[in-house]
Parts: C-alpha cells; sequence; structure tokens
C-alpha cells in the first residue's frame, strides 16, 4: 500500500525542527553555509542535508508582506526518474511507496542527479561497512527503516504543527481536502501539489500560493530522454542482444548436433532427414 | 519426425535455458530488494528528559546504547509536547556527542586570552572567594534609613534545565546572601 506525508505549507511556522531531526535520526554529517542575505540556510536539499527548510519573503497580490515556509525534501514520485534512470537497479521504490537509493549498488554515476524534476538528489560521501569512502547518491528515504517498522518519519513525528503528518496516500489526500477547504478562506490560490506528470508524489504539498511561487515545477515530468532510452531504446537493444545470442547458440547446437558425422555428406543426409519427414 | 536422442534433447534444453539467462526473462530484482536495515534504537535505553532550552519544558527521551547517545526524540508520553520538538529541542543529542563539548571548568584569568582546564575544587574555592569578596565590599546594610541588607554587585541567572525544587534552592541561597538580581534566561 502507498503511504505518504502530508506537508501543509499553510501552517507551517518555519521552526525547522524536522531539519534537525532528520540530521538526528539518520545521522548526517555538519553541512554548513555562509550568510546568504536571508534566514535561508541551504539553498535546496542535498547528500549530507536531506530536507531544507524553504523561507521566502513574498508579496502578495494585495500588497502586503508574507513569510513563505516549505520543508523541501525528496517527492518520492510513484513514477521516479531516478528509479528509471539508475543503471545499477540502485535505486527502488518499496512496497509502502518510499524510493530508496542502496548506497551499496551506486555507483556515483549522477545520472539520477541530472534527471530529477526537483533536483533533489546529490552525491555525498558515504562510508561503507570497511570504512571504504566514496561518492554515492544520496537523499530522503522518508526514513525506510521506521516506517518499516510502524514508525512515522522522523520530520512528521517531531513537527509540533502537525504541518507534517504521515499515513496511507488516500487519507493524506482527504486530509489534504479537508485542509483545503480552511486554507481558501486565508489564500484564495491554495492547492494541493501532487503533480500527475510523475504519476502522483507520496509527498504531496498544501500550498498557499501557485506552485511557481515556491519554486516547484508546475507540472514535472520524467525527463522524455530518460524515457525514449529505458523505456525503448534499451528493452529492444536487450532483445535484440537476447534474439542475435539466440540465433548463434541454436545455430551452432543444431549444427553440430545434426551435422557431426557431416564432413562433406552435409546435403546428402540433410535430404534424407527432408525425406524422411515427408514420409 | 525428427529423431532426436535423450543426449541430443538435453544439450538443446540446456541451451535454450542458456539463452533465455541471457534475455533476463523472469527476473525482477526491483521487487525483491525492499529489505530495510537494522532498527538504530532497536535495542536501546531510554531515559526521560526535559528539554534545557525555553520555558516550555518539552519531554524528551533520550536512546543509549553501548555507552553513547544514538537519538533523542520527543517523549510522545509527556503531555506538554506529545512527541513533538522544535530545532533547538532536537539539538540536544549534541550536548552530549559534541567534540566541542566542555567536559572540564574551564578559567580565564583576568587580561588573559587563554582558556585553561582546572578542576572542581579549585573552581568552587575561587567562586566561593569571589562572592565573599565581593559582598563584603558592596554590602548595604540601610537605605534611606531603612534595613536592606542587600548587594547589587552579584547576579544570578538561572536556566530552563533547572526544575521547581532546584529553583526553590537557588532562590533561597540567593536571598540570604542578599542578592536582588535575580533572573531566569527563558524570561530575557
Amino acid at each position: 500500500m502507498a503511504y505518504a506525508k502530508l506537508v501543509d505549507v499553510t501552517i507551517c511556522t518555519g521552526c525547522r525542527g524536522c531539519m534537525v531531526a532528520c540530521k538526528n535520526w539518520n545521522d548526517l554529517p555538519v553541512d554548513t553555509r555562509d550568510y546568504q542575505g536571508s534566514y535561508q540556510s541551504h539553498d535546496k536539499p542535498n547528500g549530507k542535508t536531506w530536507n531544507v527548510l524553504q523561507m521566502k519573503e513574498y508579496e502578495n497580490q494585495s500588497g502586503g508582506f508574507e513569510w513563505l515556509f516549505r520543508h523541501q525534501a525528496c517527492m518520492h514520485c510513484e513514477e521516479a526518474a531516478c528509479v528509471k534512470v539508475c543503471p545499477e537497479v540502485a535505486i527502488t521504490t518499496t512496497d509502502m511507496g518510499n524510493v530508496v537509493i542502496d548506497q551499496e549498488k551506486c555507483v556515483g554515476c549522477t545520472y539520477c542527479v541530472q534527471n530529477c524534476p526537483f533536483g533533489i538528489v546529490e552525491l555525498a560521501e558515504y562510508v561503507n561497512a570497511d570504512g571504504e569512502k566514496a561518492e554515492r547518491a544520496q537523499k530522503c528515504d522518508m526514513c525506510n527503516d521506521r516506517i518499516h517498522e510502524g514508525l512515522e518519519p522522523a520530520c512528521a513525528v517531531t513537527c509540533p504543527l502537525d504541518a507534517i503528518v504521515f499515513g496511507t496516500k488516500e487519507e493524506m489526500l482527504e486530509l489534504a481536502k479537508e485542509r483545503l477547504e480552511e486554507a481558501k478562506l486565508t489564500y484564495p490560490d491554495a492547492q494541493i501539489y501532487d503533480p500527475p506528470g510523475v504519476d502522483g508524489t507520496n509527498m504531496i504539498y498544501l500550498l498557499a500560493h501557485p506552485p511557481e511561487v515556491y519554486d516547484l515545477p508546475p507540472n514535472p515530468k520524467v525527463p522524455t530522454s530518460a524515457v525514449v532510452w529505458k523505456d525503448y531504446a534499451q528493452p529492444l537493444g536487450k532483445a535484440l542482444l537476447g534474439v542475435t545470442t539466440m540465433a548463434v547458440f541454436t545455430g551452432f547446437i543444431t549444427n553440430k548436433l545434426f551435422n557431426k558425422e557431416g564432413h562433406g555428406h552435409d546435403t546428402e543426409e540433410g535430404g534424407e532427414i527432408n525425406e524422411e519427414t515427408k514420409q | 519426425m525428427i529423431e532426436v536422442t535423450r543426449r541430443q534433447f538435453l544439450k538443446l534444453s540446456g541451451a535454450t535455458a542458456a539463452t533465455l539467462a541471457v534475455i533476463e526473462l523472469g527476473f525482477d530484482p526491483k521487487k525483491a530488494q525492499a529489505a530495510s536495515k537494522e532498527l538504530k534504537i532497536a535495542e536501546s535505553k531510554v531515559t526521560p528528559t526535559i528539554c534545557p532550552y525555553c520555558s516550555v519544558g518539552c519531554g524528551i527521551l533520550v536512546h543509549v546504547k553501548n555507552d553513547d547517545v544514538v537519538y533523542t526524540e520527543g517523549d510522545p508520553d509527556h503531555p506538554i509536547n506529545r512527541s513533538t520538538l522544535c530545532s533547538k529541542g532536537n539539538s540536544v543529542r549534541q550536548l552530549f556527542t559534541s567534540d566541542r563539548r566542555v567536559k572540564k571548568p574551564m578559567y580565564r584569568a583576568p587580561g588573559s586570552n587563554t582558556w585553561e582546564e582546572k578542576d572542581w575544587d579549585w573552581t568552587l574555592d575561587r567562586i566561593a572567594e569571589k562572592i565573599k569578596e565581593t559582598r563584603d565590599k558592596t554590602f548595604v546594610t540601610h537605605d534611606d534609613g531603612m534595613p536592606v541588607n542587600r548587594t547589587e554587585a552579584i547576579a544570578n541567572l538561572g536556566g530552563a534545565a533547572l526544575e521547581n525544587e532546584e529553583c526553590y534552592l537557588i532562590v533561597k541561597l540567593m536571598r540570604s546572601l542578599g542578592l536582588t538580581n535575580i533572573e531566569h534566561q527563558a524570561r530575557i
């Protein structure tokens, strides 16, 4: 069953509890930034900081000033570009709908980094059991270990305002609709962000303004090059390889089997067999 | 019909199986790979505590494993925060794990720019000495003919990690010394 995280940005206060809880649970390293002139700490999630709170200064239609806060992390797309393009099958969708990366299988090719429609995945240092260090793709896995043990993701547990809620996708969509009714009273442009271009996401937003205001792509899609390559070119290539190999093998073996007494008598023997079949 | 001996049949079927294996029929590694890693708080010892930062006083559960704090989270049974925590409360694990944690009293002499480690006996003696010295020098017994018995040269600052009982004892001690500047960090 698909589970989802609902992020209601209309009630978020920007306390960043989710950011620290994520670092705490996933034992992520320090990732400092110089002061950039605003309260925004990191510009976006990266391999060392899996969720980042976006703080935007926004002037609304009536000229009023608004602080926009948005918890940004992996969107866990139903049809995930990273899963599609990964050549090592290191990125997979689990039975609960979250997208996880196996750093043991990852080779750091950055296909996922280049193809993520939300720009979430990035490489970061990974240390394996033998203490070897390598650059591997890393991102939010929706606390894969926690949710498979019946716990909620660390960010959802810690959110003091229930702006991040975790549950089945249906429940979350229902809750989002309920909250949308209330949010519309304050924000007429409020909307649910569950983009159909990637077949829906397992992190749903309830946005107070159109997605562009939050730097979200209004209609994200799996890149066409990835679809063409992975859904058409590669299967065709693999099939051709298989067909060719099969033809070569069968040809070789039948040749060996039925012509082994051959040595110059091929046509005669072949003829005999054909005649026998006819009879 | 083609006469196929048993030997030939085996060879043919073996070749077909090998070919099928090459073109990856019937394999789906994505499904086989849903196993999750072991939960890091599975065998931990859990101790409840109170957040030391603001005056709200959220409950925190500290997970300890192999003499190390592996995780801290909001206490779901605590009536104030019911499992939630803000960014400061969530960072409480670092009070223990940070390599910048100060484990011994540090002393910077007047005019010096370096910190030196001192032991607790020396530190407490030094504090007592200075309190006595300052108090003796600045103690006021009467103001405008009224008995006041106070010193305004020493201030005390409490923290949110203090319990009710600790606060009571601190205030009692400070009042007995004649302090009037008694404050609490959470009110500043």
